[in-house]
């Protein structure tokens, strides 16, 4: 395939954010480009089966997007992958200081847990975003 | 024979129209339509950007009152 790749670098666990990251993966894969999600810090949390807390945690965007009944983020990334190329990391160094393993997470979502370094190091050939 | 199956979006926001139409796309011949029902606006704008794109047809796009009516041709 020889469009670029895009790679998606998830930190914060703010409902808007994980929106859009979701929405831009899931057209991206459906698009014909590939596309790989890197989650640490607190956007791990969002991806827990069952998280402490609410997992929409946000402003008043976030509520809006719940009464609104925008398609919800883990159901686009699940998408994304069974209808293109969409592969998810988990950070496992945000892994390990949440106390988390792979089976905590959403299931069918997360490929692996990965490293930043080989994430940053695959970026090079693509274009890289932050959320 | 040209099959022709509708997918009713209405009241889902962007990108479910485009993820539903692709799932769909997934399920037909080539050469079948789908004409997909969306309220909403980006959708419409979006669908044929996709279409051409991945290389399929968009046959019509057409306004009926708030409801869009966009039939894309499967073509690979």
């Amino acid at each position: 395939m020889s469009t670029t790749s895009l790679y998606i670098l998830m930190c914060s666990g703010e409902h808007e954010k994980i929106q859009m990251a979701a929405m831009a993966a899931a057209v991206a894969a459906v698009s014909e480009r590939p596309v790989e999600v890197f989650i640490s810090m607190n956007a791990v949390k969002f991806f827990q089966k069952n998280p402490a807390g609410n997992r929409y945690s946000g402003g008043e965007f976030s509520k809006l997007l719940l009464d609104k009944k925008a398609p919800d983020p883990i159901d686009l990334f699940k998408q994304g992958k069974m209808l293109g190329e969409l592969k998810l990391y988990a950070c496992s160094m945000a892994m390990d200081v949440a106390g988390l393993e792979l089976d905590d997470f959403v299931d069918d979502l997360i490929d692996s847990a990965g490293g930043l370094t080989k994430f940053l190091s695959d970026a090079e050939t693509g274009q890289l975003v932050v959320f | 024979m040209v099959a022709k199956t509708t997918i009713d979006m209405r009241g889902a926001f962007c990108p479910g129209p485009l993820m539903e139409l692709i799932a769909n796309l997934k399920l037909v011949e080539i050469g079948d339509e789908i004409e997909v029902l969306s309220t909403d606006k980006g959708s419409a704008m979006d669908i044929p950007e996709w279409v051409k794109k991945v290389k399929h047809e968009t046959v019509s796009i057409e306004q009926i009152g708030d409801i869009w009516h966009i039939v894309v041709k499967k073509m690979k």
